[in-house]
């Protein structure tokens, strides 16, 4: 490093505090993926697999709820296409995360397909909503938050997988730093957007959606529902506007009408007074 | 119990399954331009889906029984009272995980 002059050594120092920033973004979601991670291994370890497993999964998988399914359906002794089918739909509500990164996405690199794989919920909720630190590659700073997540998952599945029966911490409620996270963020999508309806189709769908689907479909069956109501207001609002438009337009017209028939009226009023004249003499001559 | 090649048979489809989920929008949109509608879309997606998040932690919340949710609520209170007060994240969340650990780890609302 030192050899390779100051001008090397300036970025590296910038690199570091770049990946200092993203640590310190990343908390939370350690705190949280250890203990849910070592939940998720504990449960593998009871299913009767060793803890490779638990690693391999996390590391290809690396999904929260969908390896939890797993270890269900493993224990149920399900079939590939169960498998298949139940993960498709248990994570299709990531599809969703994708369409509000397209933009954020586009021109980031050859880190692409690995950020699109490492789309989980908190990582998801940190790249959309954290800023990039001034003049810093926002690749690199998206790259570092994703890949932090995914080695405290790892690493918290193994733990859970290889010591989880001989440990006995008391980690109840730890978990409820993710919840935290969320509420957190959402403060902060408040205070950095000035929509306000998404919060209340939020309220709609998820209130409608915890009392209509099991516990396991909600969140999906949610955000599909308040898709639709973003999507139906923006429609409405467009409508309106259209509505408004069109009798703006009415109105000009209606206006423009008027416009002529007071001319008309004018110019009747200005014959009238020519003619006044006349008809005056005529009666002052009778 | 699978034996190895089917545990990772197993990963290999559920992984890639996965990743499909993740990988649609791209994939769909990667060579066309996305509709007009989607733009608007876009920008309300993150902040509904965030509170949609939060509303999810509470999925498996018994309300009907007693504590009725009381330690959830009233910890979320207080991390949403503390951020909008001071506005620093690790100060929210730190104060409210511990807050709802000790709720629940000593039994607090075992009085209801």
């Amino acid at each position: 490093m030192a050899r390779n002059g100051e001008k090397k050594k300036g970025a590296g120092d910038q690199n570091k505090d770049l990946f200092t920033i993203a640590f310190k973004t990343t908390i939370p979601v350690l705190l949280g993926y250890i203990p849910l991670g070592m939940a998720f291994g504990f449960l593998l370890d009871g299913a009767g697999y060793h803890w490779i497993y638990a690693f391999i999964m996390s590391l290809f998988v690396y999904a929260g709820s969908g390896q939890f399914l797993a270890v269900a359906l493993l224990s149920a002794g399900a079939g590939l296409t169960e498998f298949a089918i139940a993960t498709l739909l248990l994570n299709f509500r990531h599809a969703f995360y994708g369409l509000s990164l397209l933009e954020k996405f586009s021109g980031i690199g050859r880190v692409k397909p690995y950020l699109i794989f490492a789309l989980t919920d908190e990582t998801y909720a940190l790249l959309t909503t954290t800023d990039v630190p001034q003049s810093s590659s926002k690749s690199k700073f998206y790259f570092y938050i994703a890949a932090l997540d995914h080695l405290y998952w790892i690493a918290g599945s193994v733990l859970g997988a290889a010591l989880g029966s001989v440990l006995d911490l008391n980690l109840d409620g730890m978990s409820f730093v993710l919840t935290a996270l969320f509420v957190v963020l959402t403060i902060e999508q408040y205070f950095s957007s000035e929509a306000r309806f998404p919060f209340i189709a939020a309220v709609g769908a998820g209130a409608l959606s915890l009392i209509l689907f099991s516990s396991d479909n909600m969140l999906l069956a949610s955000i599909i529902l308040g898709t639709l109501i973003l999507i139906g207001r923006e429609k409405s609002i467009q409508r309106t506007q259209k509505k408004q438009e069109m009798q703006k337009i009415q109105i000009t017209e209606k206006s423009q009408k008027i416009q002529g028939v007071l001319e008309i009226q004018n110019g009747i009023r200005s014959i009238d007074t020519s003619i006044q004249p006349v008809e005056d003499k005529i009666k002052e001559e009778n | 119990m699978l034996d190895t090649l089917q545990m990772l048979i197993t990963v290999a489809v559920i992984a890639l399954a996965t990743f499909t989920t993740r990988a649609l929008p791209f994939l769909f949109f990667g060579s066309r331009e996305p509709p007009a509608m989607l733009a608007v879309i876009e920008k309300n997606l993150p902040p509904m889906i965030l509170l949609l998040l939060v509303i999810y932690c509470l999925k498996d919340v018994q309300w009907l029984t007693a504590p009725y949710g009381i330690p959830e609520l009233f910890t979320i209170g207080v991390v949403a009272g503390l951020h909008f007060w001071k506005r620093n994240a690790m100060l929210s969340i730190f104060t409210g995980t511990v807050l709802y650990m000790v709720l629940v780890q000593f039994n607090f609302f075992s009085f209801l």
